[in-house]
């Protein structure tokens, strides 16, 4: 391999590509003939650490080159070019919405939005995955995937105070049936090792773990998606940061060991039998809690000017990033180590987790020494950032890395890709008759796992501490309701329990329409989330939100297909709901060989995370029926087309067709509700989504312990719409309210001329009983129906 | 009037030390974050303070068993605490803060101050975060628990939180003198005799699983708006009573 | 020195079930199962002060006991010892290595945390499968199994 290295200059491209899967860098032929030719400018042969500092800083994972790359869209005649699709599409709608509560966007290592009424609070929110490590080593790779996303946190602008974590992951059915291949675990397994890796970590820390899903499908079997997300409040004078020339180079929290070599490139490559033990780490939360203790201290005090955390790629990103400007000297003999048998090029790029970097002036030094003894938090002092625009890294003098920073930054080299709408046969034919009556249908609907009671799961996370959990995941009378959005009072952050202030999250999902259509997905999965955030009593004018893209290889033109017109559909619906985009991740390459090496590869999956304010979080509302006596109502328009429900899942309907969303009449609507909630006449919501308007009935019903008697004739509709597509169709912008009883007359005062109809009142009786018109659909006893969606998932 | 000073004690990973500051700040004391490094140090006196607080967390990752590290750290400063307690000053141990208590054998009280009790892995063998109904127990000396109704609701959120004595007399010492403040009415972890919170004999130290200070305002609540009835909840009374009892 | 620690039979129930279901969800019918947690101490410190670390630190009074040496549980069938390897962050093993210099005022080089498990089963074949299949990753565990 060394002597491949002495001769990097002249080798042929096969020579580069075995050099590059010796060293597991993960680069393309591209990539490597502009290294060769970059290296042969300056006339000398490169050394290890410098192609390694070359391969981290141009992955996937830290460059997000297909995401922002140029792609050609094809659809049918019609062919549309995109320079930089990212930009084009997501970042685009955020610069038109030009919303002046954006205090940070797309810039930092995670998006701020002004928070609360004081003018002092930013909210910072990110959210990231971590697919592949989660695949290996299920408990390892969810640990440090929540310990990764919460240093995104503490590593924006000077640091913001995590206060709460958020998790949504999609398994294999528990129930599969097909073979795996050899050392790849069952989705049993995989889901045990995540759902322990986010318990111990975000319980160890200290970070209520209180939003997020399960989704079960078979296209994850092989590869299992784990999306982790954390927000965070930061004081608005924090969040600006900028490494000053002559600041020391400062590394805290965990040691640097070999145990995290080749994370970042790893992100990229197919999961096979030969991965390295290297690649798969351990969580040391109370390393990172620590870590999290000393900086706000020392944040506050201003004992630094820039903090960054060390994520893929380790020193060789997060010193680079910070220097970017300045350069850096680093003197790698000075880092802390796991062991002493790493090699100086393995330091520089080392993973090794709970790491920040901090750009510390000479004179706060001891002080900063002082809090993190304090803390017991480990430090060193690496180097310093000099203003020469020089890196220069070395190990006991000898040179490791010697390079401009503007070729790592500017240097890479970016490739067109193919893109083409994928072929789906749409039906939107009536349902076919169904065998079971609707109440059969309703029980087994509920008991479906996309469907069915988490809270095996979310009692194992504490998703209280802090406080300030007021919207819970599990809520209503028994305290065991399927909550749509969290709603946090951050008190333990701001210090201040006279100021009411909020903020909800939620989250909007559907790969099961982005089978059929990932253009309506993108719209259905904000307007879910947006959804999600009304029924909490959100100000859904202000609704912020992330994109996080998982997708199979991108060198399927289907796939990158999938991906444009998620992307457009983002940008619409950003556009006309009027939520910025703020921060956004991505990941490629989740497909895998099954056991006969047949490709496996995962539907598009966007995941939409979204966060607004509750100006008053003691008036936020939750699911459950509150009132025997209290009027029911149905908001928006029920739509045919039963294309990606579960009803289709349970019993096949013939129909696939996704309903078109109205995104202008959602927003019209959802601004009314907005107002009547504001005004005090709503004392329950719940979205329609997964199961259809009767999962959401029944769950409103059996999480307050009232039944209701509710006739579904004036409920808005298409024409054509059967009694099967108005109780489990999923059509969107729908949700269903409980009105307090004295105050009908001015909720429909302010739901005037919107599709919002009276179904019924909410009973003292346990019994849910649904009628439309003279069809009487299903009368079922609230005990059995909560019996059959109470499932022990784990 | 005078505000106590409530010294609120945290080492690595004690996490509920902010929102506990903030409960005794609510109720009119004066709270001070210490760390055990700071004790260890003689930078601070646990006996200049009018209050003690154990908060909830999981204190040195709580490896070994919950608790455990940090028990082990407190006992060069044995001598302090116990006079602390000795003196009739209030002590609280919230769940983590409990299973200090209990490894350091300040609670339940005994004359060797040896660990005479524990607090084991749940019976369904891992964490468990829900709200749990808890019966208040009249006839105890507690001071915590003065002025609640018969029930109330408090979310417990831990993994080792089995009450277990093994001597007869230890555990007839409790019953007896009523230092059983709080039981379970559904017992979430296998306790024995459903107990969620025991006191000393005088009653002012006292260590709890649930926590109070989770549900000391009546939004906290997961039956909300309809379970609304003024603005502080259950918990309140805990540090209000502690509050009332050294002024 | 290896200092294992055992729960008391009566308090044992629990985990004992928990592990034996587990086995069963990969196949494998268990007899009976005690479990242990391992502690190895990597120091030169005398038995007696390694004692004193089994009896004040590692050990739960009330529910544990701890053995210098390899107890004997009763159990006819197989010993599973599983460890982290080497190039995997013991996370517990670190902090108890700081608290071992709190109760001895002394830090030992490194302690590693590890689990054996007593089985009472079939084949070591299927037990090596089912331990395999629920127990441990390749990717970050070592393990072994011996007969008793």
């Amino acid at each position: 391999m060394n002597d491949l290295l002495l001769k990097f200059n002249t080798l042929s491209k096969n020579q580069l590509r075995r050099l590059d899967r010796a060293c597991g860098w993960s680069l393309n032929a591209d990539e490597l003939a502009e290294a060769q030719r970059q290296f042969r400018r300056m006339g000398r042969a490169p050394a290890r650490g410098e192609l390694e500092t070359i391969a981290q800083t141009w992955s996937e994972h830290c460059k997000h080159k297909t995401f922002s790359g140029p792609v050609t869209f094809r659809d049918g005649g019609k062919v549309k070019k995109y320079k930089n699709l990212f930009k084009e599409t997501i970042v685009r709608a955020t610069k038109t919405l030009n919303k002046k509560w954006c205090l940070s966007v797309f810039t930092d290592n995670a998006g701020i939005v002004e928070f609360g009424h004081s003018g002092k609070w930013g909210l910072a929110f990110k959210a990231e995955t971590h697919n592949h490590p989660c695949a290996v080593e299920p408990y390892g790779g969810a640990e440090t995937g929540v310990g990764g996303v919460i240093r995104d946190i503490l590593g924006v602008g000077l640091g913001a105070k995590p206060v709460l974590n958020t998790d949504t992951f999609c398994f294999g059915r528990l129930d599969s049936k097909q073979k795996l291949p050899k050392n790849a675990h069952s989705p049993e397994r995989i889901m045990r090792g995540v759902v322990e890796g986010v318990r111990d970590y975000g319980n160890r820390i200290g970070i209520p773990t209180a939003a997020g899903g399960i989704y079960f499908d078979e296209g994850y079997l092989l590869n299992p998606l784990v999306y982790v997300g954390c927000a965070g409040l930061i004081p608005v004078d924090k969040i600006h940061k900028e490494v000053k020339p002559g600041d020391l180079i400062v590394s805290i929290g965990g040691r640097t060991g070999r145990d995290g070599i080749h994370g970042a490139t790893f992100s990229s490559a197919n999961i096979d039998e030969d991965v390295s033990a290297s690649a798969v780490q351990i969580g040391h939360a109370v390393n990172e809690k620590k870590a999290l203790d000393a900086l706000m201290r020392a944040r506050d005090l201003g004992l630094y000017n820039a903090v960054t955390d060390c994520g893929a790629g380790g020193f060789s990103s997060a010193i680079g990033e910070l220097g970017s400007e300045t350069g850096a000297r680093v003197r790698l003999e000075k880092a802390l180590l796991k062991d002493t048998r790493i090699e100086p090029w393995e330091i520089w790029v080392s993973e090794s987790q709970e790491r920040m970097i901090l750009s510390v002036p000479k004179a706060k030094l001891k002080r900063l020494a002082a809090i993190l003894d304090a803390e017991n938090c480990e430090y060193c002092v690496l180097g310093d950032f000099p203003g020469d625009g020089r890196l220069r890294v070395t190990w006991e003098g000898e040179s490791v890395v010697d390079l401009p920073m503007a070729f790592l930054h500017g240097g890479v080299p970016n490739f067109e890709k193919e893109a083409r709408r994928r072929a789906v046969r749409i039906s939107s034919k009536p349902p076919a008759a169904r065998s079971l009556s609707y109440g059969e249908l309703l029980r087994r609907t509920l008991a479906h796992p996309n469907v069915c009671s988490r809270h095996s799961v979310i009692t194992q996370y504490d998703h209280e501490v802090q406080g300030g959990t007021v919207g819970k995941p599990l809520q209503g009378r028994y305290g065991d309701g399927p909550g749509d959005a969290a709603v946090i009072w951050p008190h333990a952050a701001t210090l201040d329990q006279s100021d009411f202030c909020g903020f909800a999250v939620s989250h909007g999902f559907n790969p099961a329409l982005g089978r059929v259509d990932p253009y309506q997905m993108a719209l259905h999965s904000v307007d879910e989330a947006v959804r999600n955030l009304l029924c909490a009593g959100a100000d859904v004018s202000r609704t912020a939100i992330l994109d996080n893209f998982c997708a199979a290889s991108p060198r399927d033109p289907r796939v990158m297909g999938d991906l444009v017109l998620a992307a457009e559909g983002c940008h619409d619906a950003a556009l006309t709901y009027g939520a910025p985009f703020i921060s956004g991740k991505d990941s490629f390459y989740n497909q895998s060989r099954d056991a006969d090496g047949k490709e496996y590869p995962i539907p598009i999956s966007l995941l939409i995370s979204a966060t607004a304010p509750v100006a008053d979080v003691r008036r936020s509302l939750t699911i459950n029926f509150k009132e025997p006596g209290d009027p029911v109502y149905l908001a928006g328009d029920s739509l045919r087309g039963l294309g990606g429900s579960v009803y289709n899942e349970l019993s096949p309907s013939g129909n696939n067709a996704v309903a078109a969303l109205d995104m202008k009449g959602a927003v019209k609507l959802y601004a009314a509700l907005s107002r009547a909630m504001a005004a005090g006449c709503v004392r329950a919501a719940h979205d329609v989504s997964q199961g259809g308007l009767a999962v959401t009935l029944a769950e409103m019903a059996f999480s307050g312990g009232y039944g209701a008697s509710l006739d579904l004739r004036a409920a808005a509709r298409e024409r054509g719409l059967t009694p099967t597509e108005l109780l489990f169709g999923e059509s969107p912008a729908r949700l269903v309210l409980e009105v307090a009883k004295g105050r009908e007359g001015d909720f429909l005062r302010l739901v005037r001329g919107l599709p919002v109809a009276g179904l019924g009142c909410v009973k003292e009786e346990p019994v849910l009983a649904v009628r439309d018109g003279g069809t009487e659909l299903f009368t079922e006893d609230l005990a059995g129906l909560k019996a059959s969606w109470r499932k022990e998932l784990i | 009037m005078k505000r106590p000073r409530a010294i609120i004690l945290r080492g690595t990973a004690t996490n509920c030390d902010i929102e506990t500051a903030s409960s005794f700040k609510y109720v009119g004391a004066e709270p001070e974050l210490v760390h055990i490094n700071q004790l260890l140090a003689g930078e601070r006196k646990v006996l200049d303070y009018d209050l003690m607080a154990f908060p909830g967390g999981f204190s040195y990752g709580d490896d070994i068993s919950a608790g455990k590290i940090y028990a082990v750290k407190m006992a060069k400063l044995a001598g302090d605490f116990k006079a602390f307690i000795k003196g009739g000053r209030p002590v609280i141990g919230i769940c983590n803060g409990f299973q200090i208590l209990v490894k350091t054998g300040l609670l339940p009280a005994n004359r060797a101050n040896a660990q005479v009790s524990t607090l084991y892995t749940n019976d369904c063998g891992h964490f468990i975060a829900k709200w749990a109904r808890l019966r208040v127990n009249k006839k105890s000396p507690c001071i915590f628990t003065k002025g609640l109704p018969d029930e109330i609701e408090l979310p417990v959120a831990h993994g080792e939180g089995k009450f277990i004595v093994e001597d007869k007399r230890e555990l007839a010492a409790i019953t007896g003198g009523d230092l059983h403040a709080l039981t379970y009415a559904d017992n979430p972890n296998g306790s024995m005799l459903d107990i969620a919170g025991i006191c000393s004999p005088a009653g002012t130290c006292f260590g709890l699983m649930p926590h109070p200070e989770r549900n000391f305002f009546a939004w906290q609540h997961p039956d909300r708006p309809a379970a609304q009835r003024g603005a502080e909840a259950a918990g309140y009374q805990f540090f209000r009573n502690a509050v009332d009892y050294v002024r | 020195m290896i200092i294992e620690i055992r729960t008391k039979e009566k308090y044992a129930a629990n985990e004992e079930r928990g592990f034996i279901g587990r086995m069963a969800h990969a196949g494998l019918k268990v007899r009976a199962a005690r479990l242990s947690r391992l502690y190895r101490v990597d120091a030169g410190f005398s038995r007696a002060e390694f004692g004193r670390l089994g009896a004040d630190l590692l050990t739960d009074r009330i529910t544990e006991t701890y053995s210098l040496s390899r107890p004997r549980p009763g159990i006819r069938g197989w010993r599973v010892e599983v460890w982290l390897k080497d190039s995997a962050t013991d996370v517990v093993g670190e902090s108890v290595r700081g608290a071992v210099a709190d109760v001895l005022g002394k830090e030992p080089q490194a302690v590693r945390f590890g689990h054996a498990y007593y089985v009472a089963c079939g084949s070591r074949a299927a037990l090596r499968r089912a331990v395999e299949k629920t127990l441990v990753n390749g990717i970050i565990n070592k393990f072994a199994i011996e007969k008793i």
